[in-house]
């Protein structure tokens, strides 16, 4: 074992490698990995007007909203009534995935699991709804139905409770738009070190007014498209959906032949302490440090980031700060897929992990769509408007969060056939 | 079964907590009233608390300006409140040195938000004059980690800032959560535990849930904070070890009935893990969840002699908090009462969502 620990305190036990073998998506690109990866591919924008809610009042109101959701494909247990659209997202997400990984659930309820589901919002839109009956009929006015389905917990108990798990840890992660990393992140820590043989992870989210309304009267709702990095980009698209990703140990995996999207080598957090809102460009650069020494890579080794991008003056400045001041001037390229998906907040980072996973598996990189010229101040190669292909080995996925909670997971390609899969030093090392 | 007393150098330890209750402000009234039994809950005003609940276990005359100050708090809301001002108490008490280092020291914070701040929020946006029209300082009041990641910005707190949500068993869930990230090596030191808020809208949801065939009890709130870190770092700082994490463990029921099945399995297995056996144990602290979910709690709990000590009774329906003050009560026994060192205490949680858990900790 080599030095590189990761982290301020030394790791005690022997770890596993962990690797991705089944992704669920919820896009308003595509609901299934393979239309999610085609869409992907093909730079799909999931923008159109908002059906969620009542937008009159609103000089814009564009969303990356999801308009073929049927929670009745997905639920087998539970009454569609019984789930807010956010938690019926993660369980649509939980079912992909474990189909994918190629297993059945029985298989799931065999092993010791964690399901884990990050989230902005849970179900504030079914908050929304209860307070529009309050304003609209009067104060006393509840409709018990949706009033016991709005507890975060909902999120991964639903999917606990559908997939019919017993030997689980069943966690809802509520740390805002960089939610699905932390979830992420927990899975890979649970798996590493033997607590757990298998986790579903991600996160989860459903467009409400609430949020839209926060950010638009913050004046970071874009009046079009999403345009990340672009010199005239105007802000988000509020987005929706889920991502799921199935983790299991390195020997698990080769155990029964799994295909692997790709290792998770690690991931950093840091807290900004500073500005509920504003990031801070110090404090994201510490995370993305973190996070490479924890995997046991350098920066050189990173092929793209995928960029938290959100398309704000702010953020894509200061996260571009950031990169650069742990890559010096030769960055990577650095994508946003929230050009495509929008912002879907506590999905939105394992979204971008299951895009990573796909970008590794099948050799590409996704591109950032809606792009005309690049901002100086953020200058990067955003792989404007068509993905290309690319051999990759290293990806980095940022997700950074209001409250200043930042995280950034590492991925790499696994490849059977070669014997120079990185992280073998990476490994190593933890 | 081994009776090691000697905290190895791996060993995840508390080594201090803070609580804000329905007994007031820090450890003291907390323990005091506690040890009673004196029942916290009192009678709600109902001009301030127009929610239908006669009673709650509030903390006593908590004014957000009055214990923080005006900096800040202008549009602090509740739960974010009693969260900053709990880490505040621990921090002051034992994070000495702790200052020294903000990159290694986090938070893990068991809430589920502000259903308060959100509703609150949404309300603006459909009764003013257009409905962008909102108070922008109070929007990240409606994302469920501002407790969270306010605290770290009150008290400097760079390490990871994490928010975990899983109902009864929420403060458990964040105490393992913390515990993977120590042993994964993202901090040196972080405070975990949970925090809760009294508030309208909570009531009246809180009180059409699922309360496992019983009727509504009486909500509480507050927040309950533990510092952990490896017995090392403790040493080193010049803490003292108050409990050692032997381990959590979690499972799940799909139908009520499973549950006493499922919980009794998770004790087994961290007493197993620990090499210890029901003996061992000297004090339990149950969840005590109101009908069938209470019933199942305790049936997988008859074999195990050790006294029970009741928190929600005396406190309130605490929710996400619930589980944090359970272990807090277990910490206020054993420091009054030290012939519990060396003796093993449980927390358990039976959550309506079919969660349930329990924690397995040396005492002193």
């Amino acid at each position: 074992m080599s030095g590189a620990t990761g982290g301020t305190a030394p790791r005690t036990t022997p770890r596993h490698r962990v690797v991705i073998t089944g992704l669920g998506v919820v896009t308003s690109i595509g609901t299934g990995v393979d239309a999610f990866a085609d869409g992907l591919r093909a730079g799909r924008s999931g923008a159109k007007p908002i059906g969620a809610f009542d937008t009159t009042g609103f000089a814009y109101s564009n969303a990356c909203e999801i308009t073929d959701f049927d929670p009745g494909a997905w639920l087998r247990d539970m009454a569609a009534e019984e789930l807010g659209r956010a938690a019926q997202f993660a369980v649509a997400g939980s079912r992909m995935a474990v189909a994918d990984a190629g297993l059945t659930e029985d298989d799931v309820r065999a092993r010791r699991t964690l399901v884990s589901v990050g989230t902005t919002d849970g179900e504030s839109r079914d908050l929304d709804h209860l307070i529009g009956l309050q304003v609209a009929e009067g104060e006393d006015r509840l409709d018990a139905t949706v009033a016991r389905r709005v507890w975060p917990g909902r999120l991964s108990a639903g999917i606990v409770r559908e997939l019919g798990l017993e030997d689980v840890e069943t966690v809802t992660v509520p740390t805002a738009c960089a939610a699905g990393n932390y979830a992420v992140g927990s899975g890979y820590d649970a798996i590493s070190s033997g607590d757990v043989e298998m986790a579903l992870c991600g996160g989860a989210d459903a467009l409400c007014r609430k949020t839209f309304t926060g950010f638009y009267r913050l004046g970071t709702i874009a009046p079009d498209v999403c345009r990340p990095f672009d010199a005239d980009r105007q802000g988000i698209l509020t987005g929706e959906g889920a991502g799921i990703l199935l983790m299991e140990s390195l020997e698990s995996a080769l155990d029964r032949g799994a295909r692997i999207y790709a290792e998770v080598l690690g991931y950093g957090l840091s807290c900004d302490a500073s500005h509920p809102v504003a990031p801070d460009r110090d404090s994201i650069a510490r995370c993305i440090t973190a996070a490479h020494r924890n995997a046991g890579i350098e920066a050189r080794d990173v092929d793209f980031i995928s960029a938290h991008g959100t398309g704000t003056k702010a953020n894509d400045v200061t996260e571009v700060g950031a990169i650069r001041q742990v890559f010096g001037d030769e960055l990577p390229r650095t994508v946003s897929i929230k050009s495509m998906i929008g912002h879907t907040m506590g999905a939105a980072s394992a979204l971008a992990a299951a895009a990573c996973s796909l970008a590794l598996r099948e050799g590409f990189i996704p591109p950032t769509i809606n792009h005309r010229t690049t901002d100086p101040e953020c200058a990067v190669d955003c792989v404007p408007n068509k993905a290309v292909e690319a051999r990759l080995r290293v990806v980095q996925n940022n997700g950074l969060a209001f409250g200043g909670n930042n995280a950034v997971l590492m991925l790499g390609h696994w490849d059977a056939n070669t014997a120079d899969n990185l992280p073998a030093d990476a490994a190593a090392a933890a | 079964m081994s009776a090691d007393a000697v905290t190895t150098a791996q060993d995840l330890v508390v080594s201090g907590w803070a609580v804000s209750s329905p007994y007031g402000l820090g450890r003291d009234g907390f323990t005091t009233g506690l040890r009673e039994g004196r029942r916290a809950v009192a009678t709600l005003d109902s001009e301030q608390w127009p929610v239908p609940y006669d009673e709650a276990g509030l903390i006593p005359g908590f004014d957000i300006k009055a214990v923080l100050g005006r900096k800040g708090t202008r549009s602090m809301d509740r739960v974010t409140a009693i969260a900053a001002t709990t880490v505040g108490m621990l921090l002051e008490e034992y994070g000495t040195g702790l200052a020294a280092d903000p990159e290694s020291t986090g938070l893990v914070l068991g809430t589920s938000g502000s259903v308060q701040s959100i509703m609150d929020f949404t309300r603006d946006a459909l009764t003013g004059k257009a409905p962008y029209l909102v108070d922008p300082a109070r929007f990240p009041n409606t994302v469920m980690n501002c407790p969270t990641g306010q605290s770290a910005i009150r008290h400097t707190l760079k390490g990871p800032n994490v928010t975990v949500s899983g109902g009864a068993a929420t403060g458990l869930l964040a105490l393992n959560y913390a515990s993977r990230l120590l042993r994964g090596g993202h901090a040196t030191t972080l405070l975990a535990g949970a925090a809760e808020e009294f508030s309208v809208q909570r009531a009246r949801l809180e009180q059409v849930a699922d309360h496992g065939g019983s009727a509504a009890e009486p909500l509480g709130e507050g927040a309950a904070l533990f510092l952990l870190e490896s017995g090392a770092a403790a040493r080193d700082s010049g803490r003292t070890v108050l409990a050692t994490v032997l381990g959590c463990r979690f499972r799940a029921f799909r139908s009520t009935g499973r549950a006493s099945a499922v919980l009794k399995s998770c004790i087994d297995d961290v007493l197993a893990a620990a090499g210890r056996g029901p003996d061992d144990i000297a004090l339990i602290a149950p969840g005590t969840p109101p009908g069938v979910f209470g019933k199942e709690e305790k049936v997988a709990l008859d074999g195990f002699a050790a006294p029970r000590l009741a928190v929600r009774p005396l406190i309130g329906d605490t929710t996400a908090a619930g589980a944090a003050f359970q272990l807090a009560a277990v910490l206020a026994e054993s420091a009054a009462r030290p012939e519990l060192a060396d003796r093993l205490a449980l927390v358990t949680a039976v959550d309506r969502d079919g969660t349930v858990g329990a924690a397995l900790i040396r005492l002193g």
